[in-house]
């Protein structure tokens, strides 16, 4: 067996119905193939999962990944990827149809994995009553969950730790709301580190897994320590003299408040209003700083540490803290909810976090009932006598304690936006999303890259797959470097004649996303941030930052290419997983709604998308990938990858797609499918 | 007599973000490997209260590990750093129970001591410090300065009500600039 460095070479698989467990060895050729963290994970749930197959079967997989770079020097190497078939996500074809879903968290519970001498771990089946999992290297145990069942993420953590009586410990944990299957309910690691989307606190709720324990005492090796040790360095110098590292430790994420409104694009009841006024008065980062922070957190081994521990000095909830928010969870749950009352907002996101829901999929479904109050599509006789207005904290705060524990009407909203509006029949226009996955706060209408990115993101909307950060003026200003490297000088010269309104246009769009995915997905392959090469970026590109780090760490004959190439397999066996359900072009778009209505102020007031720049966006795009105008995957592209095996899977899928294109039904939500493929 | 001219590591565990940088640091530079438990420096955690205390030898000028050692193993250097002999340490541990910080741990790999060395005068100063450049949890200071930005943080409390009210200096500039 070849020997290992950088990667362990084994991964866990947990077999929660028996309560047994096997520990494989994997070939070097499996990490050349799927390099780590995220793309483990998806290689599983494609080929460990079948059609049709329920996300909380007992069958179906649950896989907690790390790459080659977590736990060790390397800055910004604390990143662990969840994966499970999506029980949140859903086609417009249908609300059974589920895609791949995964989710990205920071913390130490990768580290903690890796030193446990694994570099992945896969739950499947299902506990006769609730269970909990110890990990200690080698040793593993299943121990009773009934005295943590119903616990908050933060207390069972706490519970955990004193139990195990070991401070090294690393626990990844569901709340009451992946206990209640929720289906956005997201997983907890390190007492408020969140991986929220997509729902895979639901899958592992279905599992009757409470939580992992996970320490271990395997030191990481290294292939070349000398350069190892030389490159990081490097690296952490670079993050040390860059403005926006420096911005971002002093600020947090919510430095993009600032940013964000000034070119309008912060969600504002229910995302469709496109700009709230006073934003920078109210969320700016440095105004949070002064007013709430405890202390700064920070992920393993990252020197930014741009997580947040939030204190409530005054006011009416003077002396709560809680870990956290980020800007995301500040924006769904508060701008997204049209609230300025930035305390109660805060608390809102701790409380949400500690009942392990997903603050942007919460904040979406919170927003959605006020807007549909405040349209006259729902009244309280359809909610049990509660009435939602914008910007009422008190009945977030208790609808978000209902969704949790899916009481009265929160269990409706605990099934996400797209299946509540298709329950009830009402508000089905309200819904911003894409398979079946709320909008993040950016507006797309606005930013074209993360518009075309929310449509073809292989998770459903958002943001973090497609990362094209380099869209944003003050991004592509400072790495301009970038620009010619992904367009060609030509390409490039074109990008700065439409410069800065290049942002509101679709043109470079396709070109700029194909790279964006695959820089992104990297930083995921490795396990490191994709901040630090993406919104704040600093860190540079994948290649100068991440590339040389995987290479000497594990010594590996890989070059640049071939990595870049594995993520570009990672992006496809993942869409894979849609579009052997039939789901392709028809998803690969946005609800009516941003068509027709402008935003409604700011500097971009009236701007819409256009329908026939969509569709050739749409086809553009597949291009850059190789795919076909349905947007699947050729079998000239299959082969390419090394991923024959799905050339049979996508022929069937093109048959179901193309089949549902002619008929006369309709999608679940108005969204725009190109009129040609009607036909 | 002159004034002592060793540097010493201060911490300042309110700035402390629990991020473990300065651990992986210490780690890979003393064992070209990454573990918190190869590492000399610890953050102890308090997770519920999201508090962190860097814990690393403060090489105490009068050292009971220095003292306690049956084989005169712990010593300390030119640069202020009290460190283990390994030929000498028998490995007995006296010196873990006697040090008031916890700072004197155990080299996994071979059972005896170990403790911070300040890492032997390498040019880039400790690595555990300049991994935490950006919280700043972590300074190499003279002696003599160790309690300086402590001192003066508790006197900024006391001078805040002594100071006169806060003023534009815009509003005033006149003054310097006729």
């Amino acid at each position: 067996m070849a020997d290992f460095h950088g990667w362990r070479g084994r991964r866990l698989r947990l077999d929660m119905t028996n309560l047994t467990y096997v520990i494989e060895k994997l070939p070097m050729e499996h990490y050349t193939k799927w390099v780590g963290g995220r793309g483990l994970n998806s290689d599983v749930i494609y080929h460990e999962t079948t059609l049709g197959m329920d996300p909380l079967d007992p069958a179906a997989p649950l896989c907690f990944g790390s790459g080659p770079l977590a736990g060790t020097f390397a800055p910004l190497s604390g990143r662990t990827t969840v994966s499970a078939l999506s029980p949140m996500t859903s086609s417009v074809m249908g609300m059974d149809i589920h895609g791949h879903g995964d989710t990205n968290m920071g913390g130490a519970f990768g580290p903690a994995m890796k030193y446990a001498g694994y570099d992945q771990i896969i739950v499947k089946g299902k506990a006769a009553k609730p269970t909990w999992v110890v990990i200690d290297g080698d040793r593993v145990e299943f121990r009773d969950a009934g005295h943590l069942w119903g616990l908050g993420s933060k207390k069972t953590t706490i519970k955990i730790l004193e139990e195990l009586d070991n401070p090294d410990v690393r626990v990844a944990c569901i709340g009451p709301a992946g206990e209640n299957l929720v289906k956005f309910a997201c997983v907890i690691n390190n007492m408020s580190a969140a991986g929220g989307r997509t729902g895979m606190g639901c899958v592992m709720g279905s599992k009757n897994l409470k939580a992992i324990a996970v320490f271990g005492d395997k030191p990481i090796t290294v292939a070349e320590p000398e350069k190892f040790m030389k490159q990081c360095w490097d690296l952490r110098d670079r993050i040390h003299n860059s403005p926006s590292a420096i911005r971002r430790h002093a600020e947090g994420s919510m430095d993009l408040f600032d940013v964000g409104n000034a070119i309008g694009i912060n969600a504002y009841k229910n995302a469709f209003a496109g700009y709230m006024p006073r934003i920078e008065e109210v969320y700016g980062g440095l105004q949070w700083a002064q007013k709430f922070l405890f202390r700064r957190k920070g992920c393993w081994s990252c020197p930014v540490s741009c997580g947040r521990y939030t204190l409530i000095k005054e006011g009416k909830w003077a002396g709560y803290h809680c870990g956290g928010p980020e800007m995301e969870s500040n924006c769904n749950l508060g701008c997204r909810i049209a609230s300025y009352d930035l305390a109660g907002v805060n608390v809102l996101c701790g409380v949400v976090n500690d009942l392990g829901m997903d603050s942007i999929s919460c904040g979406a479904a919170l927003s959605w009932t006020m807007e549909c109050f405040e349209k006259g599509y729902l009244t309280e006789e359809d909610t049990g006598g509660i009435r939602l207005e914008w910007a009422d904290i008190e009945t977030s705060l208790k609808v978000a304690d209902m969704i949790a524990h899916r009481e009265g009407f929160g269990d409706l909203l605990a099934g996400g936006n797209v299946r509540i509006a298709n329950k009830l029949n009402k508000g089905l226009d309200c819904v911003p999303h894409c398979r079946g996955l709320e909008h993040i706060s950016v507006d797309p209408r606005i930013t074209m890259g993360f518009s075309l990115g929310y449509a073809m993101s292989t998770r459903g909307s958002d943001h973090l797959k497609n990362y094209s950060c380099l869209e944003f003026p003050g991004c592509a200003k400072s790495r301009a470097y970038q620009i010619e490297e992904i367009f060609g000088a030509e390409g490039a010269e074109k990008f700065w004649e439409d410069f800065p309104k290049e942002m509101t246009e679709l043109d470079t769009k396709p070109v700029l996303c194909t790279w964006s995915e695959k820089n992104k997905c990297v930083a995921d392959l490795v396990s490191c941030c994709c901040q630090a090469i993406g919104s704040w970026g600093g860190a540079g590109s994948w290649k100068e930052a991440y590339y040389p780090l995987f290479k000497l760490i594990t010594g590996t004959d890989m070059n640049d290419d071939d990595l870049f190439k594995a993520a570009e397999r990672v992006v496809n066996i993942e869409r894979a997983v849609w579009l052997r359900s039939g789901s392709g072009i028809q998803d690969d778009t946005h609800v009516d709604r941003f068509f027709d209505e402008g935003v409604v102020d700011g500097p971009f007031k009236g701007k819409k998308l256009d329908r026939e720049k969509w569709a050739w966006a749409q086809q553009a795009y597949y291009k850059c990938h190789g795919w076909d105008e349905y947007g699947f995957i050729t079998p000239e592209k299959a082969k390419d990858l090394g991923l024959d095996e799905i050339i049979p899977d996508m022929e069937k899928g093109k048959e179901i797609c193309k089949e549902w294109l002619k008929s006369d039904k309709q999608p679940t939500t108005p969204v725009f499918i190109p009129e040609s493929f009607r036909k | 007599m002159a004034l002592k001219e060793e540097k010493v590591i201060v911490v300042d565990a309110d700035k402390c973000t629990g991020c473990h940088s300065c651990e992986m640091a210490c780690s890979i530079k003393h064992f070209g490997k990454n573990h918190s438990y190869l590492s000399r420096i610890r953050i102890q955690e308090f997770r519920d209260v999201h508090t962190f205390v860097p814990v690393i030898c403060q090489a105490c000028e009068d050292a009971p590990c220095v003292k306690v050692c049956p084989m005169n193993a712990r010593v300390r250097l030119d640069s202020g750093a009290v460190v283990t002999q390994d030929d000498k340490c028998i490995g007995c541990r006296a010196c873990t129970y006697t040090c008031p910080f916890g700072a004197s741990v155990v080299n996994p790999e071979n059972g005896k001591t170990m403790s911070c060395d300040l890492c032997m005068g390498d040019e880039l100063g400790p690595w555990c410090v300049k991994a935490c450049t950006m919280q700043k949890a972590l300074k190499f200071v003279r002696a003599q300065d160790a309690a300086r930005a402590k001192g003066r943080d508790m006197a900024r409390l006391i001078a805040e009500d002594l100071m006169p009210p806060k003023q534009d200096e815009d509003e005033f500039s006149f003054s310097f600039s006729c």
